[in-house]
């Protein structure tokens, strides 16, 4: 792009109301945040003293942190793997179909618009340990739900709440990919004497890597941060600590426990683990760009 | 022993669309034999039905003396090389040729003995370990058909495995191919939709329009006796000069005032051509007719004059001639043409079979 | 097909009926469940079909109280999740427009600096610096109010990226042609750039409405009252009243209610969302 308007002034102008959003609700909080974590503040917000790193210090000497971030790595890995293997399973199915593709389609991409909360709602009603239809059934047949009392159980139903509201987007994502694989490819797999199970590993699969890439990095970034609506509105990251992640902790111990400068400790980690996810995601765009 | 019979194989699709009405044709061991027609006139569709890719809705498919009808692609002992070569873009060339004979459960020095003797013979030794995408198009082309080879199949099928090479690389590949083909010995079935790479390499021709064979024989067959129109038309380029014509008891009347003679007991509308190759220059008076020259291509060797018969009617009848060598004839002066009896095509309009 | 396998096409279908019934089941639960009274599920278990309550449910909080504390009816908070979802769709459209045009059609110093600020955000999920962005928020006084509740969302470094991506591919004979023909930069924006634009903006509405309908902490922290509730943050306060006195069957409506416009632009506007998604992560 070289043609361009000789104005001086205009660009300015233009830029002007997304600068000014930008500097007032995101540079400014950062700026805070960065600040705030160098300073204990009491709870009242009347008197704060500079304490350098000792924020940073306790949260890394913190073991509720390290079981925090476990916690979130468990959580986020169990929600992509399995929304990825789900989505892609349906896709392999749904791209063998000739008739009624675009209908498949409708019908299983519609919970991307459900909000995370919601989900969290829907799901946890389904395993309500006193009433839910799925939690009875399960103690019928001799598993002893009660996600309020049994971490684990906790941790299951946020991942599957989780895992529900992506596999839409993995669907569509995984479908695009397997129709672009050139159907010769198939065909000559075949006459080269690989079973449909066999052309899907040794050929479809391969061909697949860019996709499940990309979408390995946007699960994760989605599990990451997207998901505190399902925590939030089904276990509180309880019981005890199984499903507080580190979102939902920045959250918690910010609002809740009033430790500003924890939290705000917490966030500048978390805004430098955003960074590094952001650099991959670009190495990644930028790897696409060259395949191609 | 004949090695792939066809016998009244036909293909209606789900939706009613008949592809393929009903085709029989026999090949015999280590024949050429080229499927060629215009686009859309069910060749790919033929190929594709023998290799197992597409379902035989009719009739029954032998190969070897077995119906294989029902089985799968890598049941029948078939290779193919595609159109765009298909080649697996994650494997490098020795694991695009060594994949079928793995997936037959070969054992490792074996394919690797195979894959190499192939390589030699193709020339690829050195690209072994190259991705498809470090190949340049006229390599891709020999992988692909390596990968047909390594499994020393019963049957070899192309799908116009040259249409993606350019004009100079596509020549020197159709004579690769059928000096391989010669040496190898395999029966072939390819298809294209080039006249010139179908004469070129053709044991015997088929040649397809809307699914029907018009005419099946040896490239010379069809270009002496065409036995149609279409095949007439399709067979040697530039096409022959056809016209709507009546035959009479006075000959062949191409209009009202111009009639050649020609003593035959049909009586009735005809399709009438002569090949541009086999029009002459002649003396006014000696003269079958004249040709009002439109256009003229110099192309060296040969020329083509464009132009349209003069016979006083209103709207006359194009035509084109092909002289050897160099001639510049003045735009829009009259050409004295002969065209001799001998080289004359003559079809029934209604049937559209030859006389 | 390669093989005649039709059993083979007959799981594909079967799998994927199934895959479709598992996806749809919370919410044929949730629409079963908000059909019966709320003592049906003080007895031990959910009714696994509809009741006869379901009427009834839907009228009160459709239009007079969403109830488990909340007086407001559901209506209204749809209303104000509306106004929040096209206030943070439009802005974040508008501004990125402008802002994708002035880097790509202009030249001016610190250029690129002001890409890089700009692209920044979209590093930060708000979650992340949720505690800084609420004091700041508060320090502004915009707290229980609609610009609370859309201006600091609208920074968007997506739509932004997006829109300079699309620009990019607009050729420069384009830009030439129009300054010969005598278009000023507005006459061009406006005549030319929005035209071309169009798809694109209109698939990135799509996922933008979503985004904006579904958020959920940011509206909670900033609204403590009522008139300014969005739907969906309005479920966690009426789970927040006591266990045992928790009307299952208005939640649940409440919860299908707060659903259904977001699933409806999707299943309307399928191709548009599909291309949305597609282009957002390119």
């Amino acid at each position: 792009m070289t043609v361009t308007f000789p104005q001086k002034g205009l660009p300015w102008l233009l830029l002007l109301p997304q600068l000014l959003v930008t500097a007032i609700f995101f540079l400014w909080p950062a700026e805070q945040a960065l600040e705030q974590a160098f300073y204990q503040e009491d709870a009242f917000g009347l008197s704060r003293e500079f304490v350098g790193l000792e924020n940073f210090v306790y949260l890394f000497t913190d073991p509720l942190y390290y079981q925090s971030m476990l916690t979130t790595l468990v959580f986020s890995f169990s929600v992509a793997i399995m929304g990825m293997s789900v989505a892609l399973f349906l896709a392999v199915m749904a791209d063998r179909v000739i008739r009624g593709k675009l209908t498949y389609q409708t019908l299983l991409i519609w919970p991307y618009a459900v909000a995370p909360a919601l989900a969290g709602v829907l799901w946890w009603i389904l395993f309500d340990p006193s009433m839910g239809p799925i939690a009875l059934w399960l103690g019928s047949a001799g598993v002893d739900w009660n996600h309020y009392l049994d971490g684990n159980q906790a941790m299951i139903l946020v991942v599957i709440a989780s895992t529900w509201k992506q596999i839409s987007y993995n669907f569509l994502f995984f479908l695009a990919g397997l129709q672009a694989v050139p159907r010769s490819l198939i065909e000559a797999a075949s006459i080269d004497g690989a079973s449909p199970v066999k052309r899907f590993w040794t050929i479809v699969f391969p061909l697949l890597s860019p996709t499940t890439f990309f979408l390995l990095v946007v699960n994760l970034v989605y599990a990451f941060f997207e998901t505190f609506g399902v925590i939030d509105a089904t276990t509180k990251g309880g019981p005890g600590q199984s499903t507080n992640t580190l979102v939902y902790k920045v959250f918690e111990d910010g609002f809740i426990g009033l430790d500003l400068g924890g939290s705000a400790a917490q966030s500048v980690v978390l805004m430098a683990i955003v960074g590094v996810l952001t650099v991959i995601q670009f190495r990644f765009i930028e790897r696409k760009v060259q395949y191609s | 022993m004949s090695d792939v019979v066809l016998k009244n194989i036909g293909k209606t699709y789900l939706n009613g669309f008949c592809a393929i009405p009903s085709m029989d044709l026999t090949i015999e061991e280590g024949e050429f034999i080229v499927l060629v027609g215009p686009s859309g006139c069910g060749k790919s569709t033929l190929l594709r039905m023998v290799a197992g890719l597409e379902s035989i809705t009719q009739g029954d498919l032998l190969i070897k003396g077995n119906k294989v009808n029902e089985k799968e692609p890598a049941d029948r002992d078939i290779a193919m090389v595609f159109q765009n070569y298909a080649l697996y873009p994650h494997m490098s060339v020795y694991g695009n040729m060594s994949y079928g004979l793995k997936n037959r459960g070969t054992s490792k020095a074996v394919i690797a003995e195979k894959v190499n003797a192939v390589a030699t013979m193709l020339g690829l030794e050195e690209l072994l370990e190259r991705k498809p995408r470090e190949l340049s198009g006229g390599q891709r082309q020999r992988v692909a058909m390596g990968r047909a080879m390594v499994r020393d199949p019963k049957v070899f099928l192309f799908d116009e495995p040259l249409s993606n090479l350019d004009a100079k690389l596509r020549v020197q590949m159709r004579m690769e191919i059928r000096q391989l083909q010669r040496k190898l010995g395999t029966t072939t079935l390819y298809v294209t939709h080039d006249q010139v790479e179908a004469m070129t390499l053709a044991d015997r021709l088929v040649v397809l329009n809307k699914g029907v064979a018009e005419q099946i024989g040896t490239p010379m067959d069809l270009y002496n006796k065409p036995a149609t129109p279409f095949v007439a038309a399709f067979i040697g380029s530039p096409s022959m000069n056809l016209f709507d014509a009546n035959l009479t008891e006075k000959g062949v009347s191409l209009s009202e005032s111009l009639y050649l003679p020609l003593p035959h007991a049909h009586r009735g509308s005809i399709v009438w051509g002569i090949r541009p190759e086999h029009l002459a220059i002649v003396d006014e008076q000696d003269a079958d007719f004249a040709l009002e020259i439109l256009a003229v291509e110099s192309l060296g060797a040969e020329t083509l004059v464009h132009g349209v018969l003069k016979d006083g009617s209103v709207q006359g009848k194009a035509m084109v001639v092909r002289l050897a060598g160099p001639h510049n004839p003045e735009l829009n002066s009259l050409l004295w043409l002969s065209a001799p009896a001998t080289h004359w095509h003559i079809f029934d309009a209604i049937t559209q079979q030859r006389l | 097909m390669i093989e005649n396998r039709p059993w083979l096409t007959f799981i594909s279908h079967a799998t994927l009926m199934l895959g479709i019934a598992l996806v749809a089941l919370p919410v044929w639960m949730a629409l079963v469940a908000s059909t019966h009274p709320a003592s049906a599920f003080g007895v031990g278990h959910i009714p696994l079909w509809f009741g006869s309550a379901g009427m009834e449910t839907w009228q009160t909080v459709l239009f007079e109280q969403a109830g488990n504390g909340i007086d407001t009816p559901v209506w209204v908070m749809m209303l104000n999740s509306l106004v929040m979802a096209l206030g943070i769709t439009f802005g974040k459209i508008a501004i990125s427009l402008l802002s994708a045009y002035a880097i790509v059609f202009f030249r001016f110093p610190f250029r690129n600096l002001c890409f890089w600020i700009i692209f920044m955000t979209l590093m930060l999920p708000v979650e992340v610096r949720i505690v800084p962005t609420y004091q700041v928020v508060a320090n502004l006084d915009l707290l229980n109010s609609y610009t609370g509740l859309t201006l600091p969302l609208i920074a968007s470094a997506t739509a932004t990226f997006l829109f300079r991506q699309c620009f990019l591919s607009i050729p420069g004979e384009l830009v030439e042609a129009a300054r010969i023909d005598g278009a000023g930069p507005w006459r061009f924006f406006f005549d030319i750039l929005l035209p071309m634009s169009r798809t694109n903006i209109a698939a990135l509405f799509v996922i933008l409405f979503i985004y904006g309908w579904n958020q959920y902490l940011w509206p909670l922290l900033i609204t403590t009252d009522d008139a300014y509730y969005t739907l969906v943050m309005s479920i966690k306060r009426m789970l927040s009243v006591n266990d045992g006195d928790i009307a299952w069957n208005q939640i649940m409506a409440t919860t299908l209610l707060a659903m259904l416009p977001p699933v409806a632009v999707v299943i309307g506007m399928q191709k548009l969302f599909v291309k949305g998604l597609v282009d957002a992560e390119k």
